[in-house]
């Protein structure tokens, strides 16, 4: 099976309104993807459906062939999730933390796949440590190290780099490459960060006001908005969904099917 | 990398024993949770076990006797009601505290292995907290628990599954209403505890809350140590109506927190974690 994501459809609507408009998304085996788009886009919406946390109002989800909600659990052992906001339990060492997640994916030799994942990232000597004893771009890598012990299928990684100095940011660059050539993990990863989007993704996925308004790769993307790099892309759509109410619908039609 | 397959029972295990231990490193190193285990009871013990010498003294008899063991044997069983919902509750309110409820979600642990990983461990709690109370109105109170012999196991056991069915409706609340809700982890049981007639019989109660009072499973338990403490026969009846009532208790409780789950998912209350 090529793709490890296949969302189609996805309509989520709370009280202030839409969010997520008939949203489709695939993302493919090995491949690295990024989720961009100005603030109440809908990524975080789109992301936690497809992380079965959030039920969608309409649409279907499918990872790595099981369905949600009824396979989640299957699913969910397939995919690897962290986020740069999340802190570490403050009760746990890094590797008591580690080896909990690694029985939650049901690892066979949970120990040795924790210090393995540190070893991956070149941190092993943080397993000693207490969530409070670390710094925001060390606990960003911890959390890396937890959601790709077990080499998921799909890693989704929410503002990963967001606290990262450039050469942590580099060292996670490299560790999430090797983990896709390696393992032909899959990567869906949001960030405001477009300079990094560019060095990271192969395809990027644009929404504003919870529909898809592009969908290639950075470059091309860029070159149909008529903008020299996606930063300049992300400030086009802001700017214009600030000032065009119906802006979301006039690009959709840039959309690669 | 090898993987235990996600649906088989020992991978079960593992996710139920993953939760356990997650528990017991938060008890290992937040004494100011302890304070449940150990303060509490200590202070319930003194405050009930004192009460009870008082009345001996004052009324003295074979009522005043009688009265007393009430006093205590209440506090002793109340306790397995108050560690088993607390321990749960927190247990559940400990990863919206730390902010790793959304990690967790994102695993392949089911709802129930997490409630179950809780409980367990929230049994080696239960151990301690009723055991302080215990060994307190033994040695400071001259009132031995296990006296009241082998009756005593299901009203344990009754108690404990009613604590459980308690924790859900809080762990419900909780996540309908987000950490405005987390005051019930506490405060549920303070209405419970004088409808239950955990220290005197149901006749004690004002009319017009007997008809609550009655539903309630732990009512019909606190009845059957009563009947205990007075030396009379186990009455049955009794206890039959106290087990239904808790597996009435407990199946409404699974429904309530099953149907809060899904408005959670439905409304992205995640998002007041994340």
């Amino acid at each position: 099976m090529n793709d490890v994501l296949v969302a189609r459809c996805l309509v989520k609507d709370y009280r202030r309104g839409r969010a997520v408009d008939g949203v489709d998304l695939t993302v493919r085996r090995g491949e690295r993807v990024a989720l961009l788009g100005p603030n109440g886009a809908g990524k975080t919406t789109t992301l936690l459906m497809c992380l079965g946390v959030v039920t969608p109002d309409a649409g279907t989800i499918d990872i790595a062939g099981h369905r949600l909600p009824g396979g989640r659990s299957q699913a969910m052992s397939r995919v690897g999730f962290t986020a740069g906001y999340l802190p570490l339990p403050e009760q746990l060492r890094v590797r008591e933390y580690l080896r909990m997640y690694a029985q939650l994916y049901a690892l066979a030799d949970p120990e040795a796949q924790a210090t393995a994942g540190l070893e991956r990232f070149g941190i092993a000597h943080l397993a000693g440590a207490k969530g409070t004893e670390l710094s925001s771009g060390q606990k960003t890598l911890i959390g890396i190290v937890k959601s790709t012990m077990h080499e998921p299928d799909l890693l989704v990684l929410d503002e990963p780099t967001a606290s990262l100095d450039p050469d942590v940011a580099l060292r996670v660059r490299t560790g999430l490459e090797r983990l896709c050539a390696d393992h032909g993990t899959a990567l869906l990863v949001t960030s405001h960060n477009m300079l990094e989007v560019e060095r990271i993704a192969e395809r990027v996925v644009f929404l504003s006001r919870g529909r898809v308004v592009a969908d290639d790769s950075p470059a091309r993307v860029a070159s149909r908005f008529g903008r020299g790099d996606l930063e300049g892309v992300f400030l086009r759509l802001a700017e214009e969904v600030a000032s065009e109410p119906d802006l979301a619908g006039e690009v959709t039609a840039g959309v690669r099917t | 990398m090898s993987a235990v397959q996600v649906g088989s029972w020992r991978a079960v295990g593992l996710r139920v024993g993953a939760i356990s231990r997650r528990q017991w490193y938060v008890a290992l190193r937040s004494p100011h949770r302890l304070f449940d285990l150990t303060v509490w009871p200590l202070v319930d013990a003194f405050l009930f076990g004192s009460l009870a010498v008082f009345f001996q003294q004052a009324a003295g008899g074979a009522a005043a006797r009688t009265g007393a063991g009430y006093l205590l044997a209440g506090i002793v069983l109340w306790h397995v009601v108050y560690q088993a919902q607390i321990s749960v509750a927190t247990g559940v309110l400990e990863e919206t505290w730390s902010r790793n409820l959304l990690s967790l979600l994102v695993t392949p642990v089911r709802e129930l292995e997490f409630v179950a990983g809780v409980a367990l461990f929230g049994l080696l709690k239960l151990a301690v907290g009723v055991g302080v109370v215990a060994a307190v109105a033994a040695g400071m109170y001259a009132f031995d628990i296990t006296d009241l012999g082998l009756g005593l196991v299901p009203v344990v056991v009754i108690l404990l599954a009613a604590g459980w069915a308690i924790a859900l409706v809080v762990v419900g609340m909780v996540l309908r209403f987000g950490t405005g809700a987390e005051v019930l982890a506490w405060g549920i049981l303070f209405a419970i505890l004088p409808l239950s007639g955990v220290f005197y019989p149901l006749d004690a109660l004002p009319a017009v809350v007997r008809p609550v009072a009655s539903i309630l499973p732990t009512t019909h338990a606190f009845a059957v140590a009563r009947a205990l403490v007075e030396g009379r026969p186990m009455p049955w009846g009794q206890l039959g109506v106290a087990a239904l009532t808790t597996l009435g208790a407990l199946a409404a409780g699974l429904a309530f927190v099953a149907w809060m789950l899904r408005v959670f998912r439905r409304r992205g209350y995640i998002t007041r974690y994340m």
